[in-house]
């Protein structure tokens, strides 16, 4: 191995731990359990997108619909809750149910309907920021509001669907690890597994990497492409649950700040270990990455467009070891 | 006799109309062009989203309805050029009176200025359009803040450390950013050890991971000032996952049901908040417009005072939503702001 194939494969990996070691250096209690724990849980949310989005570029498509997908299951687990006054289980498979048929609509557009991956979703995407607020005529969702028709909704999230988004496990240290971090844990290692080591997993990056090819080696393309945009759907919706517990309440938003952390963390991934393609893996460290350094940055008192700016650096920076180093984006 | 039946029956019809449309109020009583109802206006919007504006929308309503007029509504959706459209659109439709909601003053100064040459009476609220015949509609943002720091003041004594979540280039967020500045001034103990803040939607989320950051960074801050609600709401997140919500205080603007509910919770964080309603809001901003096209003048400036609201206020007075607030503190339901005697008022019940 070469120098240059050292710096391709373990770059971004040295970045990182140098970027640690600097915030340990500048920010005062940058380095503490909690402050690691914090970081995983800032990021969760925009991981678990990430995770799933990972999954349609795999599969050599895209899913932009994810940050309105997560944003509807928030305001539809508060509806369910607030409004209909259901318990914490019905609220939860209605976003899975949201998350799977959005994947599968988004899916037959695309395999069937042959329209473009991206306009697909983007289609998808106004189309459920648009819907989202329908039932409520535009307003947040909390306990005590004023529906349209005057009636006031009196339910109320349940305390364990709060759990999901407040309640920490004790790991060493009472109360430290949230049930979002845990739960962005093993979406993580499930999805890495699923892609790297099942059957199902491999045929989706063949169908990725040559379509045509996969499928005259007599690979379903259609169905593999079609569940690539259900895991993200679904995804995405887990993501608004954790996202409704957290904040306790349907809030009004279109999620698109949502979909580009988690666009970007996923082609951050592409960099780490030199992999040059979509990986859960480099998708679960690219979601930490940006989670630090947003981290740091903050304890260092710098404003919110700094911010932005660093992570559209890291994200060149990353894109460049990808493209240009690696040598094998021109394929 | 048949001209005089024709117009008999024409003020009939156009009385049974007025007493439809106006429950409770007498046409007769007021100046016109209110004598009569079907006056036309447009409400031309530059923000729309979320609860405040949809509930200055109601407001807006639900005075326009108490005066007879025939609303529109123009939503620009955030585009400045279709903004500027809209208000031509709106002279185009003939309306008597143009409401202007937020906006650019660069893109709609001019707007504004055609329709003023055109003969159309206009407001303006939250924006401005730098025209002296234009009475400007304000919720007043020094005032929020001010109110808000005077009870952290009262609450905490003149020295503490405060963490601050201010965006710069938001008009109101700017105001009540003057207000801060000067309360900092004013109070030597009064130190500012973080500041933060973003406006990355959903913007809770995005500041409740900001402000962890914080407090991790700084454990010496004692009280947080977010003059915005969704800020207060993400610091709030932040301070129950640190478990620090006994040991610090959350003061804020605006108010919604949501809000409400998180500052009743038990040990909530947040101590209190300064909010104008924004219905009122929508309500003077008509009843300006009113007063200019019965020829009366509002003012050049218009403002509608905020309201302080203490946890304590709405544990006391058991306030559980928007209506209870309105119903209970009765300063918060309604401003009398551009209230000339003949002015009907839509809260009253």
């Amino acid at each position: 191995m070469t120098l240059r194939d050292y710096a391709i494969r373990y770059g971004f990996i040295v970045l990182l731990f140098g970027l640690i070691a600097y915030f340990a250096i500048a920010a005062d209690g940058f380095v503490s359990p909690q402050s690691a724990v914090f970081i995983f849980q800032s990021v969760a949310i925009t991981g678990v997108l990430a995770l799933g989005v990972t999954a349609t570029l795999v599969v050599g498509g895209f899913d932009l619909s994810i940050g309105s997908v997560a944003t509807s299951a928030m305001m539809a687990a508060a509806y369910v809750m607030v409004v209909l006054e259901q318990n914490v289980v019905v609220a939860v498979v209605v976003c899975l149910l949201i998350g799977a048929i959005v994947g599968l609509i988004n899916g037959w557009l695309i395999v069937y309907m042959r329209v473009p991956d991206l306009l697909a979703t983007l289609g998808m995407m106004f189309l459920l920021v648009g819907l989202q607020r329908i039932p409520t005529e535009g307003r947040s969702i909390a306990t005590g509001m004023t529906m349209p028709d005057g009636s006031v909704a009196n339910g109320k999230f349940a305390d364990a669907f709060l759990a999901l988004g407040r309640h920490r496990f004790d790991f060493f240290i009472p109360n430290l690890i949230p049930v979002s971090v845990v739960v962005l844990i093993v979406l993580a290692v499930l999805i890495w597994f699923f892609l790297e080591y099942t059957r199902f997993g491999r045929m989706m990056y063949a169908v990725g990497s040559n379509e045509r090819a996969a499928e005259l080696a007599g690979a379903p393309v259609k169905a593999y492409k079609i569940w690539a945009y259900v895991i993200s759907g679904v995804f995405a919706s887990i993501g608004g649950i954790l996202l409704a517990a957290r904040l306790g309440r349907g809030d009004i938003a279109s999620g698109n700040n949502l979909l580009l952390d988690a666009v970007a963390a996923a082609l951050i991934g592409y960099a780490v270990l030199g992999a040059a393609k979509p990986n859960a893996f480099g998708t679960a460290v690219g979601a930490l990455f940006v989670g630090i350094l947003l981290q740091g940055l903050t304890m260092m008192n710098a404003p919110y467009y700094t911010q932005d700016f660093v992570k559209g650096v890291v994200l060149v920076v990353a894109l460049v070891f990808t493209f240009a180093l690696s040598g094998r984006g021109r394929r | 006799m048949n001209i005089t039946r024709r117009l008999l029956g024409k003020v009939a019809l156009g009385l049974a109309g007025a007493t439809m449309l106006m429950p409770g109020a007498f046409a007769a009583d007021k100046p016109a062009p209110f004598d009569k109802p079907g006056v036309k206006i447009a409400l031309v919007r530059y923000l729309s989203t979320g609860d405040f504006f949809q509930a200055y929308l109601s407001g807006v309503e639900s005075q326009s309805k108490a005066l007879g007029i025939d609303l529109r509504v123009l939503d620009s959706r955030q585009d400045a050029a279709l903004q500027s459209d809209m208000v031509d659109q709106a002279i185009a439709l003939g309306v008597q009176g143009i409401i202007i909601q937020h906006g650019l003053t660069e893109s709609m100064k001019d707007a504004a200025q055609r329709a003023v040459d055109a003969g159309i009476k206009v407001v303006a609220f939250d924006v401005n359009v730098e025209n002296p015949k234009i009475p400007q509609v304000e919720q007043s943002d020094k005032d929020l803040a001010r109110l808000a720091l005077e009870q952290a003041v009262k609450d905490d004594g003149e020295s503490w450390n405060a963490g601050y979540v201010y965006v710069a280039g938001i008009a109101p967020l700017d105001r009540r950013n003057e207000t801060w500045v000067d309360v900092k001034k004013k109070y030597a103990g009064i130190k500012e050890v973080a500041m933060f803040g973003t406006l990355d939607n959903p913007i809770a989320n995005s500041v409740a991971n900001q402000a962890r950051s914080v407090l991790q960074a700084h454990p010496d801050i004692n009280v947080m000032f977010a003059p915005y609600d969704e800020f207060a709401k993400g610091v709030k997140i932040a301070v129950d996952e640190a478990g620090l919500n006994k040991k610090i205080k959350i003061y804020s603007a605006d108010i919604s049901t949501s809000d409400i509910a998180a500052m009743r919770e038990t040990d909530s964080a947040w101590a209190a908040t300064a909010a104008t309603n924004p219905a009122v809001v929508g309500q003077v901003s008509v009843r300006a417009l009113a007063q200019l096209l019965a020829g009366e003048d509002p003012g050049h400036s218009v403002i509608v005072p905020p309201t302080l609201i203490t946890q304590k206020d709405l544990i006391d007075k058991d306030i559980k939503n928007m209506e209870d607030l309105s119903a209970k503190l009765p300063q918060f339901a309604h401003a009398d702001v551009a209230m000339p005697a003949w002015m009907p008022n839509p809260n009253a019940k």
